[in-house]
């Protein structure tokens, strides 16, 4: 499928054993639980990390809570509102996110650090231009790994995969440390850039080189899934997500694997997924509206068979974030309505 | 403290963190010396070795080139070391336990193979390893060095608490015959030195340590620093060899340290190490010579740490095997060191003993702490945070 010279470049530079280092996470994790001292920066960072490698929407919503708590502990910290804006920008809360990071700025936060966290907010929402302002200072200023990282995901998030291209390479060779986690989301972050682009070759080198430094690591393994089912390799996708849908209490894994076992001819096993992603989804869009607007609208266009409530998700999506992909989730959505008004009007 | 959080790296990624390294003739077996080197600090229990990084102690013979004011030490070019790697975690089947494999080899070819917590170590020859999870045998009172830094006055109480209760760290604990280090047989004085160096196609140095509290303590304030003064010059400081520092940075370095000393001299109100007229600490050259140094001709002492350097200075034999031994009260030493040079009044922290003292048996570390308690704040961190305010 790939040539063996990009696999093995892919798996440089060596870095700590995925298991180990996801044994050391969550031996810090466990520190920190012990602890009566909740509200501290560190313990949320380290529970967002996990929450992104591991799909743990539990995590995340622990964060959020110890992120609330250490606001109201520290009102005067500025360290406080970034971690709090950090968080809330997960959640796709970004106009409060911006407001934290104002705060933080007030209460003696350096206006670069602040700066950075609203680069990725700006990205967030689509505001491009305001993200490459700050990225390409950042860039200039200091260039090393997390600087040419943020900038390159930004050139890939934005559609110029040529430039990304370059500096995806020119990151990678920045990397000095042995900690698999910041290359092993720098790949997963090549891989979706290429799989937007529609290079499913090139996307399933750096989903399998995140996954070969990281296996458990749950978007590159549910993105390399979706490869898999795109390249007809349905059995290979499903047994892949299989283990991520019971595992996560992400509605996504069971969402995809709905969908893929629906276009292999496995209808029942395909509702009884989809009625699961759809009861998890119903949860959280309750208590996370605008965090899970996005993949629930996908999820109700495809097995969730609800192309109105879809259109409902992403107009709420694209409200909040102006990038391409909200658009043209849209559009998808406007027009599986309009096709199904069509086919009632025939029936 | 100690060398727990030393730098921005360390902190983010503690798996490649030296803590501590300790050296001392064994109190147990004549003729052998053990290396200890800490890593991980404030581990949870599921912690394990990286399997991409070279665990290394590197020793190297030393002579006395001079004495006095400018004691300094010539360091030989023959050396020894002690590689430690680990394999990946591997799961034990039915369990949800991990184990892990580790191999030493020595500079001469000696290879000897063991597994992680195993209490009783692995033998071969004369050499002996052990690695795996151990109680921290470090202690100190971090809120008084804090309030000490703040307020640039001595503020330790009688009775202090020890920052580091109860905490875990990854160790491994290297015995070796002493006829078997170095090859020429020359020389019973060494320099040691641990590292963490990255495995594969490049091999980078990403920690080291020698003695203890250079990086956390007399490198770390930056606003006395005339030069750098937004520098975190710790990160640059790991990348250099601990035998021969490279010319790029070692005036900054410098710089730092001329700033730092005084700073620390001056806690007690008067001055016991007098600058020279190049503003030049006295203490700067032997501190940035950056190892531990054993006399291994000499018996196990406890209180040996720096006893040899200060010999030198004073122009006198030393008396000890020097080096550092697990229970040796290394924070009240460094401030009787730097505050008043030895003079007295006796300075004390307030702490003077680990959660649970070292046994004078290997692996001398006490066992693990199976529920230990939260994870410190970054003492340096605060620090450095809180004097760069004014």
């Amino acid at each position: 499928m790939f040539g063996s010279s990009d696999v093995s470049a892919a798996r440089e530079p060596r870095t700590t054993d995925g298991t180990i280092a996801l044994l050391n996470l969550q031996s810090q994790i466990d520190v920190y639980e012990r602890s009566a001292v909740h509200g501290q920066g560190a313990f949320v960072e380290l529970l967002m990390l996990r929450a992104h490698l591991l799909g743990r929407i539990k995590d995340a919503e622990w964060a959020n809570e110890l992120a609330e708590a250490g606001v109201r502990q520290a009102d005067a910290d500025g360290a406080a509102f970034v971690t709090r804006a950090r968080v809330r920008a997960t959640f796709h809360r970004f106009t409060e996110a911006l407001r934290d990071l104002d705060e933080a700025e007030r209460l003696g936060v350096r206006h670069d650090v602040a700066d950075n966290e609203r680069a990725t907010i700006f990205q967030a929402i689509g505001r491009y231009a305001d993200s490459f302002v700050i990225r390409r200072t950042a860039a200039d200023h200091l260039s090393n790994f997390e600087t040419l990282g943020a900038l390159t995901v930004l050139h890939a998030e934005s559609g110029d995969t040529a430039t990304a291209e370059i500096l995806f390479d020119k990151t990678r060779s920045c990397y000095g440390v042995v900690c698999p986690f910041p290359i092993a989301m720098l790949d997963f972050q090549r891989g979706r850039m290429w799989m937007t682009a529609g290079d499913l070759k090139q996307a399933r080198i750096w989903f399998e080189a995140a996954c070969f430094r990281l296996p458990d690591y749950a978007p590159a393994q549910g993105h390399l899934a979706e490869v898999d089912a795109a390249l007809g390799e349905r059995k290979a996708a499903i047994n892949r997500l299989s283990e991520y849908a019971v595992s996560s209490d992400d509605p996504d894994y069971a969402a995809q694997l709905a969908r893929i076992l629906g276009e292999n001819g496995q209808p029942e096993e395909a509702i009884r997924w989809s009625t699961l992603a759809l009861a998890r989804y119903n949860v959280l869009l309750g208590s996370h509206p605008a965090a899970f607007a996005d993949h629930a609208a996908e999820f109700f266009l495809e097995s969730g068979n609800d192309p109105e409530r879809a259109l409902e998700l992403a107009n709420m999506n694209l409200e909040l974030r102006k990038t391409p992909r909200a658009r043209e989730l849209v559009a998808r959505a406007a027009e599986a309505v309009r096709l199904r008004c069509h086919l009632m009007t025939q029936e | 403290m100690s060398d727990h959080g030393s730098s921005p790296r360390a902190v983010a990624d503690p798996v490649i963190d030296i803590t501590d390294l300790f050296a001392f003739p064994s109190p147990e077996r004549p003729n052998h010396l053990i290396l200890v080197m800490n890593t991980f600090p404030y581990c949870g229990p599921s912690a394990l070795f990286s399997d991409a990084i070279d665990y290394r102690i590197r020793l190297r013979p030393l002579t006395i080139a001079s004495t006095g004011a400018k004691a300094a030490f010539a360091v030989g070019e023959e050396e020894t070391s002690f590689s430690c790697t680990f394999s990946a975690a591997q799961k034990i089947k039915g369990s949800h336990q991990f184990v892990q494999e580790g191999v030493c080899r020595t500079a001469h070819g000696e290879t000897i193979t063991f597994r992680v917590n195993d209490g009783h170590g692995s033998q071969s020859g004369g050499l002996r390893v052990f690695a795996g999870m151990r109680l921290d045998p470090f202690f100190l009172n971090g809120e008084g060095i804090l309030a000490t830094v703040l307020t640039q006055k001595l503020a330790f109480p009688g009775n202090g608490n020890n920052t580091a209760h109860g905490y875990n760290v990854l160790s491994i604990v290297i015995e070796v015959n002493v006829s078997d280090l170095f090859k020429s047989g020359d020389g019973l004085l060494f320099a040691v030195a641990a590292e963490t160096m990255t495995i594969g196609s490049v091999r980078s140095r990403l920690e080291r340590a020698g003695r203890s509290e250079i990086k956390p303590l007399v490198l770390l304030l930056k606003n006395l620093d005339p030069v750098n003064r937004d520098l975190e010059l710790r990160e640059l400081y790991n990348l250099e060899d601990p035998f021969q520092l490279g010319p790029h940075y070692v005036g900054a370095y410098r710089a730092r340290m001329n700033a730092n000393l005084p700073f620390f001299d001056g806690l007690d109100g008067k001055t016991d190490w007098p600058l020279d007229q190049g503003g030049t600490h006295p203490l700067t050259e032997l501190l940035l010579a950056d190892f531990l140094v054993v006399d291994v001709s000499k018996p196990f002492t406890e209180d040996g740490w720096f006893e040899i350097e200060r010999a030198m200075l004073k122009g006198e034999p030393h008396r000890t095997c020097g080096g550092r031994w697990l229970n040796h009260d290394v924070i009240d030493s460094i401030f009787n060191l730097l505050v008043n040079a030895g003079n007295g009044p006796l300075i004390s922290d307030g702490v003077d003993q680990a959660t649970q003292p070292s046994s004078r048996a290997f692996p001398f570390l006490s066992p693990p702490n199976p529920s230990p308690p939260s994870t410190l704040p970054n003492l340096s961190a605060t620090i450095a945070a809180s004097a760069t305010r004014d």
